[in-house]
């Protein structure tokens, strides 16, 4: 029989200190859309639920050189922001297509990274902005890149002592441009197939910087670091974006499943970096 | 099991439950508030869709702990008793509800999208429904029925606003 | 004469209590007191029940009462109502009820299984082969009778083919479908104290489903097996047709899907036991994995042709795979059989179709009893043979349409044929400009034959 106990924290702190207490035996509630498809499906049944929805955190606000966004911010909040919209038109275009609308109104930004989904849309456009996030607990703040903090399907370095607490997106200026591409088996309310991220930074034809994230294709959201460091400090041009996209498709590591199989998977991710590196160009 | 107060169409209501259990098990099975409909349980059909302080949500996927204290409406409040909401006198006399099981769900997302935007798109409306499922494959009347409430609305909004002029 | 209906839009009868979310389906309606029911489903797809001990979930407190294949003598068809002798992973082998769907389960989990698992057959081409694991053990075929398929012969298959310039065959398969109503089955079954038995139903043909329902209930009162439907036998000595009070009519969906009765036959023997008010509702899962569905087609055809288009033959052979058992599989490609050779004059059919027994789950009737695979293999058999021998495949479906008065291969004299008027209405639709000869055709005379 369900006996779970509920605690709303009433800010991080308390948050923490029942997460230091209870360890495994607690689970995080934020927006609840992946945890209660999970305990309604008899997958997860958690004996302590730790509601951070009164915790404060959920912000967007730009501080020195970052765009914040706090973990219990939700996707609808995202694709709203002016904020976003300005300082990372990445994340709210991949933040569109999360689930639906109702999805979108009780799923977050924190949720959709703890959950560790492969095809994690915020995740992987996060991966391509180079954000990092601040994982919290009783023993202090600790930082960590997007790329190191997926360790697998569901999995991540998070601690279960700790929280994540918020998203740090490094500001990016007049030469960055962005691209992203979400393949679903239709437009709305779907995982990805494969979705793909790309933030670059670039004068004329010279690449300063390149990320390209793929989702999906992988047991976690893919940075493909060889793809773009062959871009990175090199005049671009169609060869180039041929090589690079062919270099991403041999970084993927994608599985059959009921959505597409591996070889499809792996033939679009090629597809795609391709057409989305030429359209950055023009 | 605790105590979670809630508002659900006008009444207020004090439900004891455990707090796994979500928003559409206390509406339904404590409070037969029968409206939203179990489809799936896993987020994805909409039939259970129910606004919560005025957002779109669905009932089945929402804790049930984390409204306490919040305003529900169901298909049930849409309107006062014995009287229609333009989206529900569309919904009828556009013939779009078909068996009507996911009808109580559409009703719900096509407000939340006339609160929000009264003068929608074809395309800004399929863009509301796309967490909402009908196997009958009636969109083509929910979207025209969405399209004449939506006019409605409009007309006895600017009708208010004239007599107020006046 | 002014006609009430006629030319006017009527509105739905049911309308205005669907968007006011008044309609009462069948999971809306509460009864205090009403138990709740799960299963436990085979695990196997192939096996028979070795030991069964159910005297942990029995004594689980909450439980108010469960039922295994023993207490179920009757079968549904020929589908037993629990099965100790497996023939798809999920069968139901026993039904628990309690105070909620959590302590069903719970007690579920202390249920001790063992099953000796047999081979099991997944494709209907396998499973047609001489040595093929036997699903049933009477054969993997459903007998029409003394024969293992359904016939249908029209004219001289062999003269036909000699008669033909062309030979053209083609294989075609089209896979299983999930009807996918948005309401999951669901049944409720109240006991009343004059000793007959409510069933809230979700089936879409419920004269038809009543007497299915009363054939799994009926009891002979000597049978000592009838001792165990304790509170059915204080109230009274016999069951007749009369102590089914079926209500029903309201549903969240079909396609084909509720033809079946799927979840009415446990709760109803659970409320029969107990006495009490029983509920059985099916997750999403369960109604996806479980319920009927459109079982998958093989259709091989070969036709033989005129130079000039015109079909003078035509030979089927269809496979159904019909998963574990007959429901209403054997009377889908019967119908399938009926209408195979399409909407065209042939004069030599000949039709065979298989009702093909495999270890998954029963599949059922959907949206056209067999006819749309048809459909499906044989249009795209059409315009195969239009593009072997070079004829524009509109005029190939003009050359061979029914006209008025032809017989079709089950000797029906056909009236009221318009198949070519249809198709000439059709191609304005979709601005297909079409040779005057073929717009000027009528379904009155054959033309130029």
């Amino acid at each position: 029989m369900a006996n779970t106990l509920f605690y709303r924290a009433a800010d991080l702190k308390e948050a923490c200190v029942l997460l230091s207490q209870y360890g495994k035996k607690a689970k995080i509630l934020a927006g609840g859309t992946d945890l209660m498809v999970a305990i309604n499906r008899k997958l997860l049944l958690p004996e302590i639920l730790v509601y951070i929805g009164n915790c404060g955190l959920d912000y967007i606000r730009v501080e020195g050189d970052s765009l914040i966004i706090g973990a219990m911010t939700n996707h609808a909040s995202i694709v709203r922001s002016t904020l976003v919209k300005e300082k990372a038109p990445l994340l709210l275009e991949a933040t569109k297509y999360i689930g639906s609308p109702s999805i979108r109104n009780m799923g977050t930004i924190g949720g959709n990274l703890v959950n560790a989904s492969p095809a994690a849309d915020a995740g992987t456009a996060l991966l391509a902005l180079g954000a990092k996030l601040n994982l919290v607990s009783v023993s202090g703040v600790r930082q960590v890149k997007v790329e190191e903090f997926f360790t697998g399907p569901g999995k991540t370095v998070l601690k279960p002592s700790e929280i994540l607490q918020e998203v740090l997106i490094p500001s990016q200026n007049e030469n960055s441009k962005w691209a992203w591409y979400k393949l679903g088996k239709r437009k709305s309310d779907i995982c990805s197939v494969i979705s793909v991220a790309i933030s670059i930074e670039i004068e004329g034809n010279l690449c300063r910087f390149a990320r390209i994230a793929l989702g999906a294709v992988a047991p976690v959201p893919l940075l493909a670091k060889r793809a773009g460091s062959l871009l990175e400090r090199q005049n671009i041009d169609k060869t180039l974006i041929t090589k690079a996209a062919k270099a991403a498709s041999e970084e993927t590591t994608p599985i059959d499943d009921v959505r597409a199989t591996a070889w499809y998977r792996r033939k679009v991710s090629e597809t795609l970096v391709k057409r989305l590196l030429s359209q950055i160009l023009e | 099991m605790d105590v979670l107060k809630l508002k659900v169409n006008g009444r207020n209501y004090e439900v004891e439950t455990d707090p796994a259990t979500t928003l559409l098990e206390v509406l339904r099975d404590k409070l037969f508030i029968t409206g939203p409909k179990v489809g799936c349980n896993t987020g994805d059909c909409g039939a259970c869709s129910v606004l919560l302080d005025g957002r779109l949500v669905k009932s089945c996927i929402t804790n049930a702990f984390i409204t306490d204290g919040c305003e529900v409406i169901t298909v049930e409040g849409l309107a006062e008793p014995g009287e229609l909401h333009p989206l529900q006198k569309a919904f009828y006399e556009h013939y779009a509800a078909q068996c009507g099981f996911c009808t109580p769900g559409m009703l719900m997302a096509a407000k939340a999208l006339l609160d929000e935007n009264p003068n929608p798109t074809r395309e800004e409306i399929k863009e509301a429904l796309a967490g909402n499922l009908c196997r009958c494959t009636g969109y083509v009347k929910i979207i025209e029925a969405i399209m004449a409430a939506a006019q409605e609305l409009r007309e006895k909004r600017s009708m208010i606003a004239r007599k107020e002029v006046s | 004469m002014a006609f009430k209906v006629i030319g006017k839009s009527e509105k739905r009868y049911d309308g205005l209590a669907h968007v006011i979310g008044e309609t009462k389906y069948v999971d809306d309606i509460f009864i205090p007191g009403t138990l709740m029911v799960k299963v436990l489903r085979s695990p196997v797809d192939k096996g028979k029940v070795r030991h069964l001990d159910i005297s942990n979930a029995e004594s689980f407190p909450g439980v108010a009462g469960i039922i295994t294949p023993e207490d179920v003598p009757n079968k549904y068809q020929d589908q037993p109502v629990l099965a100790s002798s497996i023939r798809y992973k999920g069968e139901p082998i026993v039904a628990v009820a309690a105070v909620d769907e959590d302590t069903a389960l719970e007690a579920i989990s202390k249920i001790k299984l063992d099953i000796e698992e047999e081979e099991a057959v997944f494709d209907p081409l396998e499973a047609m082969k001489a040595g093929a694991p036997k699903v049933r053990p009477e054969g993997n075929l459903y007998m029409y009778g003394k024969y293992p398929c359904r016939r249908v012969v029209f004219g001289n298959i062999e003269a036909g083919f000699k008669e033909a310039d062309y030979i053209i065959e083609g294989e075609y398969f089209h896979p299983t479908l999930e009807h996918a109503p948005i309401e999951p089955w669901a049944s409720l079954a109240v006991p009343g104290a004059d000793g007959r038995l409510t069933v809230y139903s979700m089936c879409q043909s419920l004269h038809l489903t009543l007497g299915w329902l009363a054939d799994v209930l009926h009891m002979e009162p000597d049978d000592i097996r009838f001792i165990k439907w304790a509170w059915r036998t204080r109230q009274r000595g016999s069951t007749s047709l009369s102590d089914l009070k079926y209500i029903g009519g309201i549903i969240g969906g079909s396609f084909g899907a509720k033809w079946d009765i799927q979840a009415d036959h446990i709760p109803a023997i659970l409320a029969l036991k107990i006495g009490r008010p029983v509920k059985w509702r099916w997750t999403r899962e369960e109604d996806l994995q479980y319920s009927i569905y459109r079982g998958a087609w093989h259709v091989k055809i070969k036709d033989g042709v005129k130079k000039d288009g015109h079909i003078v033959a035509r030979q089927i052979r269809s496979i159904r795979d019909a998963g574990a058992y007959t429901t209403f599989n054997a009377y889908v490609v019967e119908k399938h059989c009926w209408v195979a050779s399409g909407p065209y004059f042939i004069p030599n059919v000949h039709v065979e179709g298989y009702c093909v027994y495999t270890n998954k789950p029963p599949a059922g009737a959907m949206r056209g009893f067999g006819i749309t695979p048809r459909t499906f293999a044989i249009e795209v058999q059409m315009n195969r043979i239009a593009s072997q021998i070079g004829i524009d495949p509109w005029e190939l479906r003009f050359i061979n349409a029914y006209r008025q008065g032809d017989q079709t291969p089950t000797r029906r004299d056909l009236d009221s044929v318009y198949l070519i008027e249809t198709m000439q209405a059709l191609a304005k639709k979709a601005g297909v400009k079409l040779p005057d000869r073929l717009m000027s055709m009528t379904s009155a005379e054959r033309g130029n034959k």
